[in-house]
């Protein structure tokens, strides 16, 4: 295929043509689609059709088995029952390479770069275009930059993947599903990392492929996404299909009504969330685009559960924000911390029982900023005062020493260990003797300092006997307290829905005592019901006296959790507001500067 | 092109590699102006040839973030295969390309037990590696075998116009086809994106299994032609022979600036290194140190490189964060 030298792009996009003469039928059919795992059966008979030219949503919670449904459709999993047919015929695929070859392209969830391989050699990753065998790097080069470009990434094709954002990264994703030829695009979370603008490129692109012909399945936590983009929408719920509906005979409040069917109940006025939410999207429409992220969930979590979270709507914490005439020095403090170019003059406070948040856009410093509080970058200047004491936290360990305990943003490749099970990863820092800490007598006394020290390094090398006992009773509690769904405590960590894994670092956070928690994303790829969940576990952590950093791309998240927000842009902080006085608009345009 | 040729050459992993050879030679010829004689340099470029060819094969096994322990046992088994058919009068054609038939076959094996039964390739290469030794004996029997054919030992030692080895020129061949294969083919990519990050690379649509195969095939190729070369050389050949090869393979990789957590490959690192090695080894023979300490100082050498591998990962690591 060569592509034209006028438009390279439309090339670049192109879509196999032949789908369309028979309208009616459809280019991805699936019919009564089971799968089960270790004998539990997760999807019970699906139908999807997908039609060439329309955008069709698919939603559900976490674990309603839509990534299951993906991975069938994709051949990344094989069915149990059920059929696909792709252009009206029957397909069976028996690798992804197969779905791949067929017309199949899929944005995967997870992110499938590959880290040491450069931008360019990712995007045609095994669709690279050859001559005699020899791939040709610079007409790969060239189309590469101009697809990246499209989604408005201008990086450079030459670079190592690993060495960019995640951001970045998921664009390379993106055009690597959407350069070369294919009927059906498959589209799981595609936006998880992207900020609005990226977003709104993205979805530029998503339009063009459309008017193309080409059959689009869009999976998305982020309903006025979905309500923005796609002509239909599939709602599946425990495996079950719920229902297929074009997007004009539906509408948000229906479709979470569907998502969370009993549970939602949690939500009281489901209705008035999904106006609100519908009222937002029509202000995204007129192009009101800047307010976009701002979907109400603020209210919708907020009033959803009362009685669940100790704090409601009412924007009063149940643990004094005000520092005043609290003698103890604050859980954190930073002072004009400096690091590279990336933060500069940084000052922060925490006090016990805070829930603070961060707001800022990618590469605004958010990330780093939770980096330096984690012993994961360095400080060039300025100090960090832990209890009023100053802290090198130059390692993660030096922080956990310190009681700061950080969740990544990254869940899957910084915070869970896929290869062990539930159990494992919620105890992996669990120390039974914790708390058997040096007296604090014993640094006058240097025998006992000697001895407390001894047995202290004895423990760290993790030369003592692992309490069974202890654990699966720590376990056990952090189950219950948190509400962890899975089957068995030895149940493999990745067999578990986002919010789970997410519930179980939760789990691991609190089993080391924390002093301080910095939560990066604590929501990212989970749904609505596991997120309210989460929230409440962050009260409840905030209840018992924690200070906690929350660090968000979503602000109506921020507005529920934390009491103050500082807004932070090129790495300084440009606002500090509290959520009474403060409106989401306002916090927008404190990050856009 | 040279300028961006120098550049990368300064900018890559392999610099140390080559930085290093570079002193090794400088030293030595300081130290005992033997070193720098005809048949020592001789001695050190068809060594170096012999190390480097199986080398690049193996830097593509790492590049995949696997291993083959099996390379210096399929160098002895096509050097003896190659002696046995010698002594049976078969033709020099026919047994290079029979000893050659032998490393791919063997390669095929340790590729299908890898991917068809999901070995690790660490145990599985371990495996082979074991049962070649076996073979190897009982063809032999625990004897050295002669080779009475001037012809094969020339196709090695010979100097082109005098001052070129062809063993040199055979290296040089191998490396450019393994270049070309690694940096300028779909499959060099596969091999790449597979030790980068292997569930990115099955979404991607790569046949994982035969990209694993081929190249266990390539690496068994290199090795077999590194034995039959070895063979050539020394004349007599027996179940010693490849001996250890494994390690000698894996070190100047290592030394070439692969990094053994996969993803990226360095085939110059690894000639460069290979000259290194080969230069240490008859330097410290010139200026009268024992042989007995070669492994000694050997795995020093390797310790360090692991040591600068580890430093640059960390660097790399500490790089990603501050982009």
């Amino acid at each position: 295929m060569a592509p034209t030298e006028e438009d390279p792009l439309v090339a670049d996009l192109g879509v196999k043509g032949e789908e369309a003469p028979g309208a009616a039928v459809p280019a991805l059919r699936a019919s009564r689609l089971c799968k089960s795992f270790d004998g539990v059966e997760v999807l019970h008979g699906v139908d999807v059709e997908l039609r060439s030219g329309e955008v069709h949503a698919l939603v559900g919670e976490n674990g309603a088995g839509k990534s299951t449904l993906i991975n069938l459709l994709s051949g990344r999993l094989r069915p149990d029952a059920g059929h696909v047919e792709l252009n009206g015929q029957p397909v069976e695929f028996r690798n992804p390479l197969a779905a791949r070859r067929a017309g199949i392209s899929v944005i995967a969830q997870e992110l499938e770069v590959v880290p040491t391989l450069t931008v360019v050699e990712n995007v045609f990753l095994g669709s690279e275009p050859t001559k005699f065998g020899i791939v040709r790097w610079r007409d790969a080069r060239r189309r590469a930059v101009n697809t990246l470009s499209e989604l408005g990434l201008d990086a450079d094709p030459d670079r190592a993947v690993g060495a960019m954002g995640v951001a970045d990264q998921q664009l390379v994703e993106i055009a690597k599903a959407v350069v070369g030829q294919f009927g059906v695009l498959i589209m799981d979370e595609p936006t998880s990392a992207l900020n609005l603008e990226e977003v709104e490129r993205l979805f530029r692109v998503v339009r063009r492929l459309k008017a193309d012909g080409v059959a689009v399945l869009y999976v998305s936590h982020r309903l006025w996404e979905v309500f923005d983009l796609a002509d239909r929408v599939t709602v599946v719920r425990d495996g079950n299909l719920i229902f297929t509906k074009s997007i004009a005979e539906t509408n948000i409040g229906a479709a979470i009504r569907a998502m969370l069917g009993s549970k939602s109940s949690l939500v009281t006025d489901v209705a008035q969330v999904g106006r609100e939410i519908e009222r937002e999207v029509a202000a995204a429409r007129q192009g009101a685009h800047r307010n976009e992220s701002s979907v109400p969930e603020r209210s919708e979590m907020g009033r959803a559960a009362p009685g669940r979270a100790p704090r409601s709507g009412d924007g009063q914490g149940p643990v004094s924000d005000t520092p005043e005439g609290n003698k103890r020095p604050p859980a954190v403090e930073l002072e004009g911390v400096h690091s590279g170019s990336l933060l500069s003059d940084i000052n922060l406070t925490v006090h016990d029982g805070e829930v603070v948040g961060l707001a800022g856009v990618l590469g605004s410093g958010r990330t780093e900023l939770c980096e330096t509080m984690c012993g994961l970058r360095k400080v060039d200047t300025g100090t960090i005062r832990l209890r009023g004491v100053r802290a090198r936290l130059r390692e993660p360990k030096e922080a956990l020493a310190h009681g700061v305990f950080a969740l990544s943003e990254d869940r899957k490749s910084e915070g869970i260990f896929g290869h062990l099970d539930v159990r494992e990863n919620v105890v992996l820092n669990f120390d039974a003797a914790r708390g058997e800490r040096m007296p604090a007598d014993a640094a006058s006394n240097p025998v006992r300092a000697w001895a407390g020290k001894a047995a202290v390094l004895i423990r760290k090398t993790g030369l003592t006997w692992v309490r069974a006992r202890a654990e699966r009773r720590a376990f056990d509690s952090a189950r219950a307290s948190l509400g962890i769904r899975c089957s068995r405590p030895d149940e493999r960590i990745t067999a578990l829905s986002g919010g789970n894994q997410q519930k179980a670092l939760f789990a691991r956070a609190a089993l080391t005592r924390p002093a301080v928690l910095v939560l990066s994303e604590p929501t990212r790829g989970v749904d609505v019901g596991a997120k309210e969940e989460i929230y409440t576990a962050i009260d409840g952590f905030a209840g018992e006296g924690i200070a906690i950093i929350v660090s968000s791309a979503e602000i109506s998240e921020l507005m529920r959790l934390a009491a103050r927000i500082y807004v932070i842009r090129n790495g300084r902080i440009v606002a500090q507001v509290a959520r009474e006085e403060a409106s989401e608009e306002q916090i927008l345009r404190y990050m856009a500067g | 092109m040279i300028l961006r040729t120098s550049k990368r050459v300064l900018a890559a992993d392999s610099a140390a590699a080559v930085i290093a050879a570079a002193g090794v030679f400088v030293a030595f010829s300081l130290i005992n102006s033997h070193f720098l004689t005809r048949l020592n340099i001789d001695g050190i470029i068809v060594a170096a040839s012999i190390s480097a060819i199986t080398g690049l094969g193996m830097t593509l096994v790492i590049a995949m973030r696997a291993l083959d322990l099996s390379v210096g046992s399929i160098m002895g088994l096509a050097a003896i295969i190659a002696a046995h058919l010698l002594g049976e009068g078969v033709p020099l054609g026919l047994v290079i390309i029979a000893g050659l038939a032998v490393g791919c076959g063997l390669g095929l094996i340790n590729g299908l037990l890898i991917t068809m039964l999901g070995l690790p390739s660490f145990v599985a290469t371990l495996a082979t590696l074991s049962m070649i030794l076996g073979v190897e004996l009982l063809i032999t029997q625990g004897q050295t075998i002669s080779i009475h054919n001037i012809g094969f030992n020339k196709l090695v030692v010979t100097n082109i116009g005098g001052f070129l080895p062809v063993a040199a020129v055979v290296a040089a061949a191998v490396f450019a086809v393994v270049w070309l294969i690694f940096h300028r083919t779909p499959f060099g990519r596969h091999v790449a994106a597979i030790g980068g990050d292997e569930r990115a690379a099955v979404g991607a649509g790569i046949n994982i299994m035969a990209v694993t195969i081929g190249t266990f095939v390539l690496v068994g190729f290199c090795a077999a032609l590194s034995g039959l070369m070895t063979g050539a050389q020394l004349q007599n050949v027996d179940s010693t022979i490849g001996a250890n090869a494994e390690l000698t393979a894996i070190a100047v990789v290592v030394v070439g600036g692969t990094s053994l957590t996969g993803g990226r490959g360095n085939l110059f690192g690894t000639v460069c290194a290979a000259g290194l090695l080969a230069a240490i080894e008859a330097g410290l023979n010139v200026v009268n140190v024992s042989s007995l300490y070669d492994d000694l100082v050997f795995g020093g050498i390797l310790i360090i490189a692991l040591m600068v591998d580890g430093l640059r990962r960390g660097s790399r690591r500490r790089g990603t964060l501050v982009t």
